[in-house]
Order: structure tokens, then sequence, then C-alpha cells
């Protein structure tokens, strides 16, 4: 078994926003929990899928264990190496060893340089290499993303939206990272090209050797390239287990739901409420949008869980003192519900 | 047979790129008609003119020295109406050997006129939803005044009380909860799922015939997604308002659609039923369509974790139009047989079953309709 290359425990990032000027000067402010006590691992090699609604912290964990955002309190060990208090500067090697795949396509394309000049900048971040090595390094680079010569004389602007991502990979690939977070990689792209590009993740991964973080709404895309996946709600991880497991035998009513949504959408029969089921119409109907206005109590998925409302209301479920934790049912397989 | 509600004949609908002195051929050549009650799925890339299609029907083009050309005919209260009449006045193409020279186009005419035949059309007729539902609302005004103005304007109901009356029970048809509350709040305020209703209770309460629905699942939750598409699948089986829904996501126009246009490079390559186009299985359909279908990940490329078969090659530019068939450079069903053709020559529409066509030199139907 490969040893574990992140490592993190207990992970929060709370935000304060102010309201007003009473607040600001009396220093009062409500705490956005975005991540609140988040513990998981990677393995080298390993591929664990992040998915959850937008807002729910995904991309703030993928911001934070990389350190691009300082955590609020928890531990990250990269390696075998604490970075949770590391300084700027003491991170500054480690950082070639992490990176990160934004959303955004354009993001790290300064619109004003062209390809090349991107991937020289990139090579020469961190070394010093000679004008010979670039070359050959930025030819190296072009092939592992299968990106044409004739593109490396062209700005950003001129580039297709796959051949913009290949860049963004290449850019950062060229300092050999070993773990890489992949934020979205693939939902601003057409369907036709984010196949190339989730082939092209995985060949880079086999021939490389490297550790994913795949953070996606798109479920069958994160079952596909994950080995692991983490459910998460709410700025917590409720789920989590081998990705054949919790796609088809989720125990959290909220993994249930999500891949359901999937399932409703690709479903051709008529669906529940055309049917006269209008009970299920209903219910539907009432899931609304989680709120981080509303003080948690107890179980966070609560309001909206149809376990919940079946099960009589139980008074565990919305008792302060007893957040569900993560709890083994087997194989490696996690869940947050008293229920489940 | 009643003739269709909309009826999309030839639609060419060009810009003009000062930059390039060329023209981007958005739409190339469309052709398609949406009948009373049905929804009429297009799906397709981004740069496949789905968008652009349905824009043109609306009357939305306004974007510089654009051309629009062929007829788009409203079928409705009894009358039809070509949507475009008269408007290739105000153009002047200068060509020089197949090559554009300059485009001289009226563009105050031009609109002044398109202004003229989009009266009592557009939000009246034809009414249109957004992919961002939160940008079409008017952020400084509440829904409910918003919906209150629509119903006043396109319906009989002309009183204050009876609109207000009118617009909660708008709210109330796309399941917004508490709609007397929400009527008072302003877009900001509402997720983009309850925008979506909201847009969706506008565009429905001036009772349209024909609703454009332009991507109105993407951008949201996985789980608000699937409540927007059940929303709609109610909402069609309760107003039998037709339809053109346009979405890249195949699942959402598979559930939705009665049938569907696979657009690609401003053409429509494949139409048909939605169980004979899409449906897993099928032998007959065009390549690119299938090529779709296959780089999703399904579950047996899942439980194998193979790879997934992805188009090669980039989505089509369409300022280089090629002369053959759009899709040839990707394609990868081209024999010997038909190589020369798929070079050389666009394959026409061929219909290969009863209302099932396909834009592709493989099936005899499209040799037989050339000759």
């Amino acid at each position: 078994m490969s040893r574990s290359i992140l490592d993190v425990t207990d992970l929060r990032k709370h935000y304060s926003q102010r309201r007003g000027l009473v607040s600001m000067l009396t220093g009062e402010g409500r705490v956005i929990p975005a991540v609140d006590g988040v513990s998981f691992y990677l393995r080298e090699n390993e591929t664990v899928g992040l998915v959850g609604e937008s807002g729910c912290g995904k991309t703030t964990i993928g911001r934070t264990v990389l350190r691009l955002t300082d955590p609020s309190s928890g531990r990250i060990v990269f390696d075998g190496r604490d970075i949770t208090n590391l300084s700027r500067a003491e991170l500054r090697p480690l950082r070639r060893q992490m990176q990160m795949i934004f959303q955004d396509l354009d993001a790290g394309l300064n619109p004003k340089m062209r390809v090349r000049d991107i991937l020289r900048e990139a090579l020469t971040v961190h070394e010093r290499p000679s004008d010979a090595e670039i070359a050959s390094r930025i030819r190296e680079l072009r092939e592992q993303v299968n990106l044409k010569d004739s593109k490396l004389a062209n700005f950003p602007s001129e580039l297709s939206g796959g051949e913009k991502r290949r860049v963004g990979i290449a850019r950062v690939l060229a300092v050999r990272p070993r773990l890489i977070v992949a934020d979205e990689p693939t939902s601003a792209l057409d369907v036709s090209i984010q196949a190339q590009v989730v082939n092209l993740l995985r060949d880079l991964q086999k021939n490389l050797g490297l550790t994913y973080l795949f953070i996606s709404h798109d479920l069958p895309v994160v079952e596909l390239v994950s080995q692991k996946v983490a459910v998460m709600y709410l700025g917590r991880i409720v789920e989590m287990g081998l990705a054949e497991n919790i796609a088809h035998q989720p125990r959290h009513p909220y993994t249930v739901i999500l891949w359901s949504s999937l399932a409703d959408k690709q479903n051709t029969e008529v669906s529940l409420f055309a049917r006269g089921d209008a009970a299920a119409g209903r219910e539907r109907r009432t899931w609304g949008v989680f709120d981080f206005e509303q003080p948690v109590s107890g179980c966070r998925f609560a309001p909206r869980c149809p376990l919940y409302r079946d099960k009589g209301r139980p008074a565990v479920c919305t008792d302060p003192a007893s957040e569900p934790q993560l709890r083994d049912v087997g194989h490696g397989h996690v869940v947050a519900c008293h229920f489940a | 047979m009643d003739a269709p509600l909309l009826a999309i004949e030839n639609l060419r609908t060009y810009f003009y790129s000062r930059a390039k002195q060329a023209f981007i051929r958005s739409v190339d050549g469309v052709s398609l008609d949406v009948e009373r009650g049905e929804t009429l799925g297009i799906v397709g890339e981004s740069g496949s003119g789905k968008s652009v299609t349905a824009l043109s029907a609306a009357g939305l083009v306004t974007a510089g020295p654009g051309v629009i050309s062929g007829r788009i005919d409203l079928h409705s209260s009894g009358a039809r109406r070509n949507l475009l009449d008269g408007l290739e006045r105000f153009v002047r193409v200068k060509e020089q050997e197949g090559r554009v020279m300059a485009v001289e186009k009226d563009e105050r005419g031009w609109r002044r006129h398109a202004e003229t035949l989009m009266e009592g059309v557009r939000g009246k007729e034809i009414a249109m939803i957004f992919q961002n539902p939160r940008s079409a609302l008017n952020p400084y005004s509440t829904i409910g005044k918003q919906l209150v103005e629509t119903i006043r304007l396109h319906t009989n109901f002309k009183g204050e009380s009876e609109a207000k009356e009118r617009a909660i029970h708008w709210l109330e048809r796309v399941r917004i909860d508490s709609p007397g509350l929400r009527f008072d709040d302003f877009p900001f305020g509402l997720s983009g799922g309850m925008c979506q209703r909201a847009m969706l209770a506008m565009a429905l309460s001036a009772e349209p015939s024909l609703l454009i629905a332009d991507e109105p699942t993407t951008g949201l939750d996985a789980t608000i997604q699937s409540r927007i598409v059940d929303l709609l699948a109610e909402l069609k089986a309760e107003t039998a308002v037709a339809t053109i829904l346009i979405s890249h996501d195949i699942s959402v126009i598979q559930r939705l659609s009665d049938r569907v246009a696979v657009m690609y490079g401003g053409t429509v390559v494949e139409t048909g039923r939605v169980g004979e186009v899409l449906a897993p299985g099928v032998k007959v359909r065009h390549p690119y369509t299938a090529a779709l279908l296959a780089s999703i990940p399904n579950a047996e490329t899942i439980r194998r974790k193979s790879y997934l078969q992805a188009i090669e090659g980039e989505v089509l530019d369409t300022i280089n139009v090629p002369r053959g068939c759009r899709f040839y450079g990707r394609c990868n069903r081209v024999t010997e047989a038909i190589r020369d053709g798929c070079a050389g020559l666009e394959p026409p529409l061929g219909e290969v079953a009863p209302g099932h066509k396909v834009r592709c030199w493989l099936y005899p139907a499209a040799q037989e309709s050339s000759a």
C-alpha cells in the first residue's frame, strides 16, 4: 500500500462576515464556517473525488490544503511534514510539489504573453535552467498535454477552451508537482472536449505518478476518475468511501439524494408528480437551499433530510450535543448519520 | 394537418468580424419545425449555433453588422407572420470571388423594422428563459412587480389587484413556497433555482404559444437542476405550451423533449424523435451524435474504469467552414467509399426513417436526396 502524501486532520476555515457600522465597531459579526472540521488523507498516485453542492466548501478545502488560504485551525501534513503553520518563505520550495488547476480556463494565463513564454515563465520560477533545457522541457510539456506545436506562438485569446485547458495543465506540470488539486477542471469545457481532458488527466496520473484531489460536481466523471469519493455538506464530509460504494450503495441520505438527482434527470419516464404521486412532488418542492444563517444544532442535514422526517423527527438529530460523527460501516466506508 | 406553430426555413444568421474580414457563420441554413404543444430539444456544443437559432426566432440578434436570411413563420392567433419579413432590405453585402469585401448595414433601419416585426410577438407569443436568471431579472424591482407588469402588458388582467392575484397564481404554479411573501422579494434575495422559477413564472404568465428555454438548468446545482427539470416536465403537462429547449446536457434533453435536433457547426446534423436519436443502441445515427453520446461516462465505462471515447480535434471554426461535411475532420466513420463525398460536398439532411433525418454520406438517403 502506498503511503499517504496528504493528511488533513480536523481542518476548519471560518470566514467572519461583518455587516454594517455597528458590528464593525464592536467587532461582532457572523462567523461562516466554510469548512468545519474535515479530515481525510490522500495516498500517493491516488485520486480522491470531492463532491457537493456549490457553497459546501469544496473549493475552500482545495485552497486551504495547498495553503493558498490559511486555515482557521486543524492540521495539514504534506509528505510527512506539517505545513499548517509554515511561513510563505518556508512554503515556497514546497509550492512546486503541490499545484492547483483552476476552474477558470484563463486563470494563470497572462493574456499578454505567448504560450511559449507562459511555459518558459513556469519553468524558470523555481529553477534557472539553460535555454537548451527550457526548449526541450517546453517540447516535452507540449507533448505531454497533446498541444500542437503551432500553438506555442499564440496568445491565450487565440486558443480554444480545450487548448487553454491544456496550456493550463502544462503550466502546472512545468514545476513537476506530485499533488494536484483539480478544481472543476472540466466544467467550463464542451462535452466533447471534457472527455479529452478527463483522459489526459488520467494519462498524466499514470505516467507521472500524480496524486489528485478532484473537485467536481459532475458525478459520473468523479466516479470514473476517483478511487475514493468524499461527499460534503455544509462544510463537513458526511460520507466517504470507495467510489463505487458511494455511487451505488450510498448510506447517507444526502448522498442518496445527490446521486438520485442525477438519475432523475436522466430518467425518461414521467416524473413522480406527473404520475399523480402528489406527496412526492410536494416533498421535492420543499427541498430548499441550505443556509449558513440557520444555526446548526445537531445534524446539519436534518432540516432537509427525508430520513429525519420519515423517522418522526427523532430528538437525537437536532440535539446540539450530538452532531453525528463519521463512523466506519465497513471497507473504510465512513458515514456521518445516526440512522444510516 | 395544421401548419406547425413555428417553421424555421433555411435560416442563416451571420455575424461579420471586421478584424478577420469574414463572416462568422453561426447559423448556416437551419430548417426546423415546432408543432403545437411539443418540446423540441436542440443539443450541441458551444458555437454550434443552437442559441443563435433561438435568438433569431425571438428577434434578439442585434449584434453589429449581423445578417439574417431565410424565413421564420409563426402561425398563431389565426395569422401567419414571417418574423424576418423584409429585413434583407437593410443589408448589402459586397462580394468578390466568393470573398466578402464589405458589409453595409443600415443598423437603425434594421433595428426599427425588427422591432415592428416583433411587436406583439416577443414576450407575448414567444417568451424566453435564459441560463442566468438573475441577470434577466430587474435587480431594482421586486419579482411581484415585474410579474404584474408582464401580466398587465400581455394579458387581459389589466387591473392592479387582479394582476397581482394572477401573479401569485403563477408563483404558485412554478412551486414557489409562500408566494404571497415571495411576491415582495427582490431577485438578490432569491437563490438561483428560485430566480429561475420566477423567470419561468414571468415567461408563462403572458400565456405564450412558444417558450424558448435556453440552458435553463446550466449553472445550477445538481439537486436544484433536477428540480427545475421536474418543474418543466410538470408545466409541460399542465400548460401544453410548445417549447424549444436548448441544452448541452443530453440528459435534460432526453428527459423533456419530444423531438430533438442535434446541431454542429451551424447546421442541423440529425433530427428526429428523441427515442430514435438519443436512445442507447440505435444503429442509424450521425457519427457526431454517436460520438457525443459515447464521450459521456456511462455505467459501463465507469465500471471498467475505461477511457472515455473523446472526439478528437476542436469544435468547428465557423469562419472557415470546410467545403465538405462539417464534421469530416473529426469523424471516425469515414470509409473509402464515401471519403470523396465527405471531403468535397456537404451532405444533405436525408430521411433515414419517417421523421428521422441524418446529414451524413453513410446513409443512402443522403445520396438519394442529393441526386
